[in-house]
């Protein structure tokens, strides 16, 4: 089976690579979608660097944000993400 | 109706976390008429923006359950005397049926300031973890996002779902960030959504007999988990709500971080050079 392209997104509260990931998703195209979420209480890695010295490399980091007047107390989604990807065999679909 | 209101460390829960669980507030035997109401007697949305009272069913089980006087307590607890009726849903999960990522926020980006909807969750059975009852993060109410957009968190610290007896209630700020999750029972799962808007100011509708307890200012400073460096812009809109629902303007905490904001030394107080 092809080597086929994993995402592993961390959501972050600083831009660090460092930063604790408090949410986290995974678009694996070797397993394929979704369609029964299982519930993770912890990240599969604390943060980014972890995540990195088991392979992963970073496809994008955070900037950090200009903040004005106007918008500087805003909340929103959370500010700020890591992309990761690895290559991994392709998988039957479930 | 008195002895039915919320405390105020309730409230302050509701302003911190965005919800509070009430086990328990149907009896079975109601709980139970409800269910079948849910499966056999649909009615669709009624008039939007009218009187609750007018306008919710007299005379059924749905009717009979929200009209309880400590479910009564607790709608006027929040939204106070005559809320409107916004929208109802009967949210049905059946048995085997799964959940991908699922996160959003209800409704339409909503930035009034000092004002919030309910919307009360009603579980008429039991929902073990199996069934998987809805889900919550916690503390979200105030991150305004185009509804579906947060799919992409498929996992947050801090997320809780209900897994709960027949007759809970989770009554919750609209804001809140929740989704529904995997069934892998053979039993269909319900829930019941109710909708409220408030009619007036939402300023002490409950009781304030603790309104100075200490234990208010840590149920504010509440950490869910997934905060992080943002911790103290939470905080702060968590202090501008309590403001305004305990009827404090000044109130403040900790280092004061409103005051930061809003500290301005007027010009006669500055000594002449």
């Amino acid at each position: 089976m092809p080597a086929v392209q994993d995402i592993l997104v961390f959501f972050q509260t600083t831009p660090a690579l460092t930063s604790p990931a408090v949410a986290w998703a995974r678009y694996e195209a070797s397993k394929g979608p979704i369609s029964d979420l299982t519930e993770e209480d912890e990240p599969p890695y604390a943060n980014a660097l972890a995540a990195m010295r088991d392979g992963w490399e970073v496809l994008q980091m955070s900037e950090l944000k200009h903040r004005s007047a106007e918008e500087g107390y805003d909340l929103g989604p959370l500010p700020y993400q890591t992309v990761l990807s690895k290559f991994n065999e392709m998988q039957e679909e479930e | 109706m008195n002895e039915h209101l919320i405390s105020s460390k309730q409230m302050a829960q509701f302003v911190a976390s965005g919800y509070l669980r009430l086990d328990e507030m149907v009896p079975k035997e109601l709980s139970d008429a409800c269910l079948v109401e849910m499966r056999d007697h649909h009615f669709g949305y009624l008039n939007v923006g009218a009187s609750f009272e007018d306008t919710w069913p007299k005379g059924t089980a749905l009717g009979d359950t929200f009209r309880l006087p400590q479910v009564q307590g607790l709608i006027h607890s929040l939204v106070g005397p005559d809320p409107l009726y916004d929208h109802h849903a009967a949210h049905l999960v059946k048995g085997g049926q799964t959940r991908g990522p699922d996160m959003h926020q209800d409704s339409v980006i909503d930035f009034r300031e000092n004002y919030f909807d309910i919307q009360l969750s009603f579980f008429p059975v039991d929902t073990p973890d199996a069934m998987g009852g809805t889900f919550l993060v916690p503390g979200t109410q105030y991150r305004s996002v185009r509804t579906g957009e947060i799919h992409i968190y498929q996992h947050m610290r801090g997320k809780i779902w209900a897994t709960c007896p027949a007759g809970t209630i989770f009554v919750w700020n609209t804001g809140v960030w929740h989704g529904a999750r995997s069934n892998h029972t053979d039993q269909d799962r319900y829930m019941y959504k109710l909708r409220l808007n408030p009619t007036r100011p939402q300023v002490r509708n409950f009781d304030t007999a603790d309104l100075d307890d200490p234990e208010i200012r840590q149920i504010l400073n509440t950490n869910h988990g997934w905060e992080g460096n943002e911790h103290r812009y939470e905080l702060m809109r968590r202090v501008q709500m309590w403001r305004f629902v305990s009827g404090q303007p000044d109130y403040d905490q900790g280092e004061r971080f409103m005051r930061r904001i809003e500290y301005r030394p007027q010009a006669e107080g500055v000594a002449a050079g």
